[in-house]
């Protein structure tokens, strides 16, 4: 997703604490690459390689050596920097910006921002949050948890009970983080993460008893704010065909990932929240290497043939 | 109701014998029926309806099983069962 320099202001308003020095007007341009660069070479005068899609970062380095040049040389080398259609320029340490920045940034409509934050502190902050901002987000319906850790997404049709098995785990002590809309962004490191929308948040809607808030009635331990998905588990209405054994697992793909997915018959009487709490746990399992329905598959099998020379 | 009662033998024709995967072909095949259904080998008796118990019966390759249907639908669950007895339990 294209973000612009406005987005990142206002997103990082806190985490960033960045001010506008010039060119206020044009910092709804996109950013055209969402990374950051150090600018010291091109400084130099090399532009063989220079990524000048990227937000440029001007710190202690670039600050001293543009000091150690003489003025009209200055000026002609920051020109031809900003003649390459830079996209921005931030500058840490809060220093004074040299008057030939702000005159270059108005010709060429280049905003410039200010921050006080050390060089290798705001580009750290500033990569998480690039990254946050430009992940693909989608919105899907279904509710979810987060037990012991593991990220778990419910599924299902309309009524049948996605809520009111949410409700049964947030009562053994699991945490809520959204119900029945969920927003995911996908990150770079190839995982789904799960949180809900920030108007509903942390309220439920229960038949019969109508709207509730989670947090006030079961308390801050009860929700959380966004989580890892780990596992997708659809509620179904029996059909018979169910999986016996899982050996042989399912996976959903969810923003071009694949999710292991368990589907769960609901019948009367049963308890879904004590059943998905078990998936939950068998999936932490899995994930320490350690799969149960293989390794005793692999176990009988391995009984079966050996024993095939005194039956076969 | 007459209560009917089907016993087979059928021979373990797959290259690795009951395990997870045959068992719940079975289970599921077992599943849809109301009558009885029991696989029997060396004396060992437990239901088709049960994965755990069918991976403890230690059905090798090349084993002989008797399966016992009774009640309602015993002929219309024998026939499935033995479909996948014959049939290697689509594997290999």
């Amino acid at each position: 997703m294209a973000i612009t320099l406005q987005e990142l202001l206002e997103e990082g308003a806190e985490r960033l604490s960045l001010s506008v020095i010039a060119g206020e007007e044009h910092l709804n341009k996109k950013l055209p690459e969402i990374a950051m660069n150090r600018p010291g070479l091109a400084l130099t005068g090399f532009f063989q390689y220079f990524a000048n899609q990227r937000l440029q970062i001007f710190g202690l380095a670039e600050f001293t050596y543009l000091k150690s040049l003489p003025s009209p040389e200055k000026y002609q080398r920051l020109k031809e920097l900003f003649e390459q259609q830079i996209p921005g320029i931030v500058i840490t340490r809060n220093r004074k910006i040299p008057s030939e920045i702000i005159e270059l940034a108005e010709t060429f409509k280049v905003p410039v921002m200010r921050t006080p934050m050390v060089t290798m502190n705001f580009v750290n902050e500033c990569t998480v949050l690039l990254e946050k901002l430009a992940a693909p987000r989608e919105r899907i319906q279904g509710t979810t948890m987060e037990i012991m850790g593991i990220g778990v997404l419910l599924r299902g049709d309309p009524g049948i009970g996605k809520s009111e098995t949410a409700l049964s785990l947030i009562e053994r002590g699991y945490s809520l983080v959204s119900d029945d809309v969920t927003e995911i962004r996908r990150t770079s490191r190839g995982r789904i993460v799960c949180w809900a929308n920030e108007v509903t948040r942390y309220h439920m809607e229960i038949r019969g008893l109508g709207i509730i808030h989670v947090p006030s009635l079961f308390g801050v331990s009860s929700i959380r704010r966004q989580t890892e998905l780990d596992v997708v588990i659809d509620l179904k209405q029996p059909s018979g065909n169910e999986d016996r054994t899982g050996v042989y697992p399912e996976f959903v793909e969810l923003m071009g990932i694949s999710i292991p997915c368990l589907t769960l018959p609901v019948r009367s009487g049963r308890d879904m929240a004590n059943i998905v709490e078990v998936a939950a746990l068998n999936q932490k399992l899995k994930e320490l290497g350690h799969d149960a329905a293989k390794e005793l598959d692999d176990r009988v099998i391995d009984r079966l043939t050996k024993g095939r020379g005194r039956h076969g | 109701m007459a209560d009917e009662i089907v016993i087979k033998k059928f021979k373990v024709l797959n290259e690795y014998g009951i395990h997870a995967r045959p068992a719940a072909l079975l289970v599921k095949a077992a599943g849809k029926y109301s009558c009885d259904i029991f696989i029997e080998k060396d004396g060992n008796k437990v239901s088709c309806k049960s994965i755990m118990g069918l991976m403890t019966i230690e059905g090798y390759p090349g084993s002989t099983m008797q399966v016992t249907t009774s009640g309602a639908d015993a002929h219309a669950a024998m026939a499935e069962i033995e479909e996948l007895f014959v049939n290697k339990f689509y594997e290999d």
